[in-house]
């Protein structure tokens, strides 16, 4: 009996298995450098780094928008929750977060806050420690990114902003 | 031990074929999707809990930390208007009024996702620096050389000889998130390229 048949359905069973675990690992493992490139240089999770205005220099994250200044840390809810804060400028600006798989689970931004100060708790499940007031954010991986976001409108606005965006923080409760 | 060597050699060949097809079909393509205003195309799902395997892995190449539609929608053109891919060595007009956002820009970037060196640090255009004519509209030159206030260089090739333009809409107008296909977008139309 001729068995290759066999063996080429076989092959062609087990590499679609292999193309849907590699799609499906895929943004994890972007992530995951993503997550460890911002780490060395905030000095360790749960701390923020404050990146330059980007420029073609900027080989971090992919597709980096030239008109914003950044700032970002890696969240890590394992141990306690995280509590992110932030001045909110008066320009476009948002704090968003990012699970292990890219997902952007939530996203604020400075019309929805409607006051000059943000607080948000992030944590790994609606049962942790929290403060009075703070909206808890339950986050769906253990480790991922905040990003805020700040429109630089003008060159003459930078120092502001960027005065505004380096009281941006991230500290374990 | 024969039955091995060929177990072995299955195995590897289907590593290959499985990884490899998975890894070239989620590099090559890029943020487009299923919405399209003339060469302008986007995916809803992108930085959304909805979007699919394949969707994730595309903007984790392409896109890592895309906010969600409801915040910004991100629509981006590898070619112009006559479908011709965006290539550095052309000059292009883009031509519109301010869409439907809070906020927007466009911005040029190199093959490899990436901003692209040039020597005026010019990578954008966006709606707080952009000059308008009397009647609202505006246009942007994207070219190898400056030809009026709004100029995005294309750069010296480092990034590769095609380019792609984001166009992002930071708070998307009402009609803007409910029917993104029926906006109206700037045209990207070729002047010429050098030979």
């Amino acid at each position: 009996m001729k068995t290759w048949p066999l063996w080429i359905a076989g092959v062609i069973a087990v590499a679609a298995v292999f193309h849907i675990l590699t799609v499906l690992a895929f943004p994890y493992g972007v992530m995951n450098r993503a997550i460890a490139g911002i780490a060395v240089q905030a000095g360790g999770v749960n701390k923020v780094v404050y990146p330059d205005l980007p420029t073609a220099e900027a080989r971090g994250i992919v597709r980096p928008s030239p008109d914003l200044l950044y700032a970002a840390c890696v969240y890590d809810v394992s141990d306690r929750p995280v509590k992110l804060s932030s001045p909110v400028p008066d320009t476009y600006w948002s704090l968003s977060t990012f699970a292990a798989n890219t997902d952007n689970f939530f996203v604020v931004n400075d019309r929805e806050v409607r006051s000059k100060r943000i607080e948000i708790i992030l944590a790994a499940n609606e049962d942790a420690v929290s403060e009075p007031g703070v909206p808890l954010i339950v986050a769906p991986s253990e480790r991922g990114i905040v990003l805020f976001r700040s429109l630089v409108p003008s060159n003459e606005a930078v120092a502001e902003i960027d005065t505004l965006r380096k009281q941006a923080n991230c500290e374990p409760l | 031990m024969k039955l091995a060597l060929k177990l072995a050699a299955a195995f590897t060949v289907a590593l290959v074929l499985g990884a490899g097809s998975a890894i070239l079909l989620i590099r090559s393509g890029g943020l487009g999707g299923d919405v399209a205003v003339g060469p302008w195309e986007t995916d809803l799902t992108i930085g959304s809990v909805q979007a699919d395997p394949y969707t994730r892995a595309r903007v984790a190449v392409a896109g890592l930390l895309a906010l969600n539609r409801n915040e910004t929608i991100y629509f981006t053109a590898g070619r112009d208007d006559e479908g011709d891919r965006l290539r550095i060595s052309c000059s292009y007009k883009v031509i519109g009024s301010d869409p439907p956002a809070r906020w927007w820009s466009i911005t040029l970037y190199g093959e490899d996702h990436y901003l692209v060196p040039n020597p005026q640090n010019r990578y954008s255009v966006g709606g707080e620096t952009v000059q308008r004519n009397e009647d609202g509209s505006f246009v942007i030159s994207v070219g190898p050389e400056e030809s009026n206030m709004n100029w995005i260089p294309t750069g010296d090739g480092q990034n590769g000889d095609t380019f792609t333009l984001t166009l992002r809409l930071y708070n998307p107008g009402e009609k803007a998130a409910r029917d993104p296909g029926g906006i109206s977008l700037p045209q990207i139309a070729k002047e010429a390229c050098a030979s």
